[in-house]
């Protein structure tokens, strides 16, 4: 009996904390949403490319100064607050026009009508994330076809091509495996919008669930061809042979110049100009330190 | 004579229980309209047979298509494959560990098997990409490893020891009469088990199977990292396909919210539930069938 009577109030203990704890979560939620407009934090939303770049610079920043006065002696001493938070560019965009977020994370190249929305703000970039079309080291292809044409590569992604001597009849007759991520997700975007132009991905193509994972696929099966973030290609310079698209290489020089376009920005957008604080922050980010993180993190810092 | 303090804290315990167990089933009646909610576009606008019959998903073409009939297909292949393997080594095991083991023997490897189902999916997921993909491309020469079978297998090993602590529970269960008869009457041991006992058992060691089979088909890391994810309706048992879970765990994530992509994703969640919950009523059904005929 003492024994079911302690269960039973434990299992109520449970039962309220679990139902309480939804509750304040879902509070903090709707505090969150409406903090007075004295507030001095930043917020940050949007691409989950950019978030860990700019949640560790925050984390940084906040680490070095933590409050604003050591800044800059002209502003306050009051802490710094920057929360950053993911949903993708297109929320990113949203959010930063309607206020919900101070700057807007956007991971895509803007279209023109998009940057007019933003014509009263700012709009900052801080690297490039790149996708390098990539094959195995043992493939002769490496050697064979160092550099590709469009056209090659959308009849190889397309699966118009199915076997390695079909593109060079010096190639062993071997089926292509080839490796891209998620369709819909943002590297398969930026892919398509380079190299695809909206003919659709092969039916046979392996649909590989991380850039990490699909880096690997490449290292260990020498059939395949996929795109990778240009980082994890740095990372595995003899493993990884990166293919030239219409010869031009993937090199800084030529991402740096805009010559190698399978990629996308990486930006910052604000529907007004910065604040003293914000520019602060943004200054922060275009620092050394700032573009470390960025190419820490893999991607290609933007020049100064 | 009641003290009406027993009595009152008898209550306590008993409407907290009520309320629980209400709780967890409105939990799940919740989740379901909640998937229905969020899908209903994808119901009333591309319609049930057209989105079940469909082999083509391209949800981001405009027009989109939108059907998913290879996943479909593919998770009952994985799971049905993974229970082709999985059952005879798991009801043998049972079996052995029931009734043939010696008792030092069954000691050590029952909480052996047991363990089993303690390690995580990601970790099982992680290994068969490792060695299984690759131990097929260099064995069979294949141009990539990933395969329904390869997911098959790691499925089957995930699933074995669900099947065994089960049917060997189930076995134990049978009335020790049974057993004691069967000794008196001077059978052997094999008949004992495989004429008496495993024939008494059934209807619990079917269960296991079932149980067996809806985690199968829900088990996602595994899948996603072995069974090739290509959007191509399979043929066979050894070409690739993406699994239901696969489908929505790549995806999820990149789909827009409130888009077309993500309602038809949760469509895809909603076939998922109904199927396991079909299963489940099926062998219902078939257990009912079963016990009237003993």
């Amino acid at each position: 009996m003492q024994r079911n009577k302690r269960l039973s109030v434990l299992l109520c203990c449970m039962l309220a904390i679990t139902i309480l704890a939804g509750c304040t979560s879902s509070k903090t939620g709707s505090d969150d949403n409406a903090a007075p407009a004295a507030d001095t934090s930043i917020k940050i939303g949007g691409s989950s490319t950019l978030a860990p770049i700019i949640a560790q610079c925050a984390d940084d920043f906040t680490e070095e100064f933590k409050t604003w006065n050591k800044v800059d002696p002209s502003l306050p001493e009051e802490p710094i607050v920057i929360f950053v938070s993911t949903g993708g560019s297109g929320f990113g965009m949203k959010s930063a026009l309607d206020g919900t977020f101070d700057f807007g994370m956007v991971s895509k190249t803007l279209k023109d009508e998009e940057k007019a929305q933003f014509a009263n703000g700012s709009i900052t970039q801080l690297g490039s994330d790149v996708l390098v079309i990539g094959v195995n080291a043992e493939n002769p292809v490496a050697k064979v076809k160092p550099s590709m044409t469009t056209e090659e590569l959308v009849a190889i992604f397309s699966g118009q091509i199915k076997k390695w001597n079909e593109l060079d009849p010096s190639l062993p007759e071997r089926p292509i495996v080839v490796a891209v991520r998620d369709l819909g997700g943002g590297a398969s975007e930026v892919f398509d919008t380079a190299i695809m132009k909206g003919t659709p991905i092969s039916e046979d193509a392996l649909q590989i669930p991380s850039m990490g994972a699909l880096a690997g696929k490449i290292m260990d099966n020498t059939d395949t061809i996929g795109y990778v973030s240009s980082g994890l290609v740095n990372q595995n310079p003899d493993k990884i042979i990166p293919i030239s698209v219409d010869g031009i290489a993937p090199t800084l020089e030529n991402i740096n110049s805009g010559a190698y376009k399978v990629g996308r920005p990486l930006l910052l957008v604000s529907k007004d100009q910065p604040n003293e604080r914000e520019q602060k922050f943004l200054d922060y980010l275009l620092s050394e330190k700032g573009l470390k993180v960025v190419e820490e993190l893999g991607y290609i810092p933007v020049v100064r | 004579m009641i003290n009406p303090g027993i009595e009152l804290k008898e209550n306590i315990i008993r409407y907290t229980i009520i309320g629980a167990a209400t709780i967890s089933s409105l939990l799940l009646l919740a989740m379901l309209l909640f998937i229905l909610r969020e899908s209903w576009p994808i119901w009333s606008q591309i319609g049930i047979s057209a989105f079940l019959s469909g082999s083509s998903w391209k949800p981001l073409n405009s027009p989109p298509q939108i059907g998913i009939l290879s996943m479909i297909v593919s998770t009952l292949w994985v799971a049905g494959g993974a229970l082709l393997i999985a059952t005879p080594l798991g009801f043998g095991c049972a079996i052995f560990l029931a009734e043939f083991a010696p008792s030092s023997l069954a000691a050590v490897l029952r909480p052996v098997v047991n363990m089993l189902t303690g390690i995580p999916s990601v970790v099982f997921g992680f290994l068969g990409a490792a060695i299984l993909v690759r131990f097929f491309e260099v064995k069979f020469d294949l141009s990539s490893g990933e395969s329904l079978f390869a997911a098959s297998i790691i499925l089957a090993i995930m699933v074995i020891p669900f099947i065994v602590a089960n049917s060997e529970a189930a076995l134990r269960s049978v009335a020790s009469e049974y057993r004691h008869a069967g000794i008196a009457l001077g059978v052997s041991r094999q008949y004992l088990t495989m004429r008496i006992l495993v024939p008494l058992a059934r209807k619990g060691m079917l269960g296991a199977l079932v149980l067996a089979f809806g985690r199968a088909m829900g088990e996602t890391m595994a899948v996603l990292m072995l069974a090739g994810n290509t959007l191509r309706l399979p043929g066979s048992w050894f070409d690739k396909g993406e699994p239901l879970p696969a489908l929505i765990a790549l995806e999820l994530g990149s789909s827009i919210p409130g888009s077309l992509h993500y309602q038809a994703l949760f469509a895809a969640g909603l076939v998922l539930v109904l199927m396991v919950i079909a299963v489940n009523l099926c062998v219902n059904l078939l257990l009912k069938r079963i016990q009237k005929e003993v």
